[in-house]
């Protein structure tokens, strides 16, 4: 089995981490992938300093959506919104577990970054 | 000629290859079907034959490139039973024949305030083009529903067609996802009854069972030669009258008849919808695939792909939590999709892959269907001359450890 659908990540698809919605969040986005239907709802609250503080999603989608969602909900505990906006695929790749994705699922491994992306954009930061 | 699924995939150089050590199924046909021996010999053939330009060469080699290309019309023609050779269009692929319909015949004889009618099954390919013919002409689009078992609701026909606003009727003559199969010869019948041009696309249909252009007394139906086993290219079939009435969709060379430097006119046809170097191995190529299958007997691919999917339907409506779309097997061509609860189509797929069996995932460019039975996207299996029901117990199978991996 291709190391997607290892223990690890299983744990996250099943019992993702943050899974909810911060309430009067200042981040609150909608984001969906048309071409597969994944859906997701993320929210996040910044500190004093500017950095974020908490995220949150719930959403409907595939094992590599879900899991990254989750994952990247604890990853950018702490980091500024500049630093958010530089990630990548790469980084994205690294968290996995530093796996190589194939074309067909790389929207759906992005899904959460962008969400959080735009979300942090739309919201001026 | 009896055949089975298995003595037809010797015949397919790709099928013989291993995946993770394991049997390469391969079930999206309805997406491309992999092509015979027969059909990449064609190629190679007037590659290293053969080949060069058509319609123009004075030399040998052009001559029987024009000559090969002209019997891979006939071949078409023959396969559909159209009235002439005339009538065969070569295109890219069904897309492109039904542009060419919405374009060509669309701009001319749809106006402000007609009425355009299409299906919730369709395909993005018999849909946007007529979108879009719709807001250029300010005309309506109106939709035939489906019903929950997948099949089209044909109440609604009569209605849209009762106030006499309707001018094209445009379906599908085999749903790519629900592999649902209408009654074409009464929808036909009650379009025509009304003045109401039909195009069919028959991408999913002319591969799979037979097709009597006449018989249907249908006005237009494209469909792609990649889907029958042959290579990248399509055809487009219309009634003589309409075509000769039509202005072309490309222009450029070989779809003229005279050049002077303010205006032209335009060749006969099909020549004037052939702007351009066609694809002249491909249609050569086109076919081979057409003998091969006729060979096999399109009767018999019917019934073939009709043992198969009652097969698959049994099989897979036992599997825990899934849910199929589509109707029964007599109404049902070579595509079944499912919905299998709480997981994902693209993990199904994925999982699936490594088990060596090709499934497609996703709403298969048809979005406004996977709306209507709200679900966001489904697994296809879908069936072909090389496929047996050994493939649908691999699927089966490898059902059984998608669900155990990520279902709780």
């Amino acid at each position: 089995m291709s190391n997607l659908y290892r223990e690890e990540l299983l744990e996250h698809y099943h019992e993702p981490l943050n899974y909810g919605v911060i309430e009067d969040a200042e981040v609150d986005i909608d984001r969906d992938n048309p071409t597969c239907g994944d859906t997701i709802h993320l929210t996040a609250r910044l500190d004093a300093d500017d950095r974020i503080a908490e995220v949150k999603f719930e959403g409907q989608g595939c094992v590599v959506s879900m899991a990254t969602a989750s994952l990247l909900t604890e990853e950018v505990i702490g980091k500024s919104p500049e630093e958010i906006s530089a990630w990548g695929l790469p980084d994205i790749e690294e968290l996995l577990g530093g796996m190589r994705l194939s074309m067909g699922r790389v929207k759906c491994a992005l899904l959460a970054l962008t969400a959080l992306q735009k979300g942090l954009a739309e919201a001026g930061r | 000629m009896t055949w089975s699924g298995n003595e037809v995939r010797q015949q397919f150089p790709i099928l013989q290859q291993k995946v993770n050590g394991k049997r390469l199924i391969y079930l999206d046909s309805a997406a491309s079907a992999q092509k015979p021996q027969v059909v990449i010999d064609a190629l190679s053939s007037v590659y290293s034959t053969n080949y060069a330009n058509i319609h123009r060469g004075i030399y040998r080699l052009a001559e029987e490139a024009t000559r090969q290309y002209e019997a891979a019309r006939a071949k078409v023609a023959k396969f559909i039973n159209a009235a002439s050779t005339e009538e065969v269009i070569f295109v890219r692929n069904a897309t492109e024949g039904l542009n060419l319909v919405a374009y060509s015949w669309g701009r001319s004889n749809v106006g402000a305030g007609d009425r355009i009618i299409v299906t919730e099954m369709e395909h993005h390919s018999n849909l946007v083009p007529w979108q879009w013919l719709a807001q250029e002409q300010g005309a309506e689009l109106s939709f035939i529903p489906i019903t929950d078992v997948g099949e089209l609701d044909l109440a609604a026909l009569p209605p849209l067609l009762a106030d006499g606003r309707a001018k094209v009727l445009a379906i599908s003559m085999m749903s790519n996802v629900l592999g649902t199969i209408p009654d074409l010869a009464e929808i036909i019948h009650l379009a025509h009854a009304a003045g109401v041009v039909v195009v069919l696309d028959g991408a999913q249909a002319v591969p799979h069972l037979p097709v009597d252009v006449q018989a249907l007394d249908a006005d237009f139906m494209a469909f792609s030669g990649h889907k029958l086993g042959g290579p990248g290219i399509g055809a487009l079939w219309g009634r003589r009258e309409l075509l000769v009435a039509m202005p072309p969709f490309l222009f450029g060379g070989d779809m003229i008849l005279s050049v002077r430097k303010e205006r032209s006119t335009w060749n006969e046809l099909p020549y004037k919808f052939e702007a351009g170097t066609p694809a002249i191995a491909e249609a050569i190529a086109f076919g081979a695939a057409i003998d091969f299958l006729t060979e096999l007997g399109m009767e018999s691919v019917r019934q073939h792909e009709r043992r198969l999917v009652t097969y698959a339907l049994a099989k897979l409506s036992a599997v825990p939590g899934l849910q199929l779309l589509g109707p029964a097997p007599e109404k049902h061509g070579g595509a079944v999709s499912f919905w299998l609860e709480g997981i994902h189509p693209h993990d199904v797929a994925a999982i699936l892959d490594e088990e060596g069996i090709c499934v497609r995932a996703g709403q298969h460019c048809a979005a406004p269907l996977h709306q209507r039975f709200g679900i966001p996207a489904s697994t296809r299996a879908s069936y072909y001359v090389y496929n047996s029901n050994e493939d649908t117990d691999a699927l089966v199978a490898g059902l059984h450890k998608v669900i155990k991996l990520l279902r709780r």
